[in-house]
């Protein structure tokens, strides 16, 4: 890690700190702050994962619930980037295993310029443009098993760097690197690339 | 380095995770293997390919539903709140669940033996005058809890909450010995051996616990 890489990482933990205490001393503004920081990481990933745009809304408003009450016994011992992932991570785990599996086939009984997930948010144009490769790489990930699907969502979609994976899913370098690759390998092979 | 590379060499060295000495060898039987070569250029258009991958939108309510269902669920107050929010979240755990039926199963037979309903002449007289009602439920989906709200039982040991943390009966008010992170490979350790740990140490409560003769704090993220 060079020095200016330490020292924002120095600097970023330093404004977790700071917001924890605005936060334990009632400062109402402090959680809106991590609200706005996380909020679309935290939807993003529940995306990804559940594979389904209203129940990403109910576990990224869950994970929030959760990140409120936990927020005032937050250490500071990792960033809070890696603890708000960790809670969304565990949280989707225990919601999802109750769920269905994510096992949309490529290209199964979806119409020519459907998407996997169609976004409420986004126009005709929009989604004709994102079909074709959209589509494919998000029904690819979705074929993938959960743990393989995490790691390279967290790498390849969140941009998390290892060892901040290695922490969110509480394993070692190893099996990240490990279930990175292999996941890479199966989605390779499935979207033919 | 004769042999092709590993999936899992080209994919840490595609990320710069990989030492540079060991980057070094790969680069140089990447200049002389092009089966690895176009292994590794179809890597960088799958890894493009999901860095472009649309992010949805944010919904704009979503903020607003946020606050709304923190108004509406205020913040446990009390330690017997807090504590059942906590084993509210451990019992959606599978198991748990199991754990807990199996414990409402074992009441119920203390119960039924205490009652001198199985096998017992002892309390016939007793029995006889007065008549017990056994009522029997039979619950769907997540059993009630039992526990006592203080205390959890995990690893086979029990654990009282206090002072923020979990601490194993016995050793309230001794000082830790040492403090293991989670992640550490000591933390790695004690979690294999203890993996029910997991789910007291999940929202960064730090657990205090007796491990190889020594009073030790295991803390998480």
């Amino acid at each position: 890690m060079g020095v200016a890489t330490a020292s924002a990482v120095v600097q970023s933990l330093d404004v977790d700190v700071e917001l924890v205490e605005r936060h334990r001393c009632g400062d109402a503004q402090a959680f809106d702050e991590v609200y706005a920081r996380f909020a679309e990481m935290v939807y993003n990933l529940a995306f990804r994962l559940s594979g389904n745009y209203e129940e990403a809304a109910d576990l990224t408003q869950e994970v929030f619930l959760r990140v409120y009450r936990h927020l005032g016994s937050f250490g500071g011992r990792s960033s809070l980037k890696t603890w708000v992932f960790r809670i969304a991570i565990n949280h989707c785990r225990d919601r999802l295993s109750r769920w269905r599996p994510l096992t949309t086939p490529i290209g199964s009984d979806m119409g020519e310029g459907e998407v996997a997930y169609p976004d409420p948010a986004r126009g005709p144009e929009d989604l004709a443009v994102a079909a074709d490769e959209g589509r494919r790489v998000t029904a690819g990930l979705a074929c993938l098993p959960q743990a393989f699907r995490e790691a390279v969502v967290l790498r390849d979609i969140e941009g998390l760097s290892y060892e901040e994976i290695a922490e969110v899913l509480g394993v070692r370098i190893g099996t990240v690197r490990s279930r990175i690759a292999r996941g890479r390998e199966q989605l390779r092979s499935l979207l033919e690339i | 380095m004769k042999r092709h590379l590993s999936t899992e060499q080209l994919s840490s060295y595609m990320d710069g995770e990989i030492g540079s000495s060991h980057a070094e060898q790969i680069e140089e039987h990447l200049g002389s293997c092009p089966a690895c070569r176009t292994q590794l250029e179809s890597m960088e258009r799958l890894v493009l390919k999901l860095h472009r991958i649309e992010r949805p939108t944010l919904p704009a309510a979503l903020a607003a539903d946020v606050r709304r269902r923190i108004a509406t669920a205020p913040e446990p107050r009390g330690l017997r709140q807090r504590l059942q929010l906590l084993l509210s979240d451990i019992s959606l755990r599978p198991a748990f669940r199991t754990s807990a039926a199996m414990g409402l199963a074992m009441l119920f037979s203390v119960f039924l033996l205490s009652h001198g309903l199985v096998g017992s002449t002892h309390h016939d007289a007793a029995i006889a005058e007065v008549e017990p009602v056994v009522s029997v439920q039979t619950y769907f989906g997540t059993p009630p809890l039992v526990l006592p709200p203080t205390t959890s039982e995990v690893a086979g040991r029990e654990f009282v909450w206090s002072e923020n943390r979990w601490i194993q009966r016995g050793l309230e008010g001794k000082v830790p010995e040492s403090h293991v992170a989670a992640k550490s490979p000591e933390g790695r350790a004690m979690l294999s051996k203890y993996s029910d740990l997991e789910f007291l140490i999940a929202d960064g409560t730090p657990v205090v616990m007796r491990y190889r003769l020594a009073t030790v704090e295991l803390y998480g993220s």
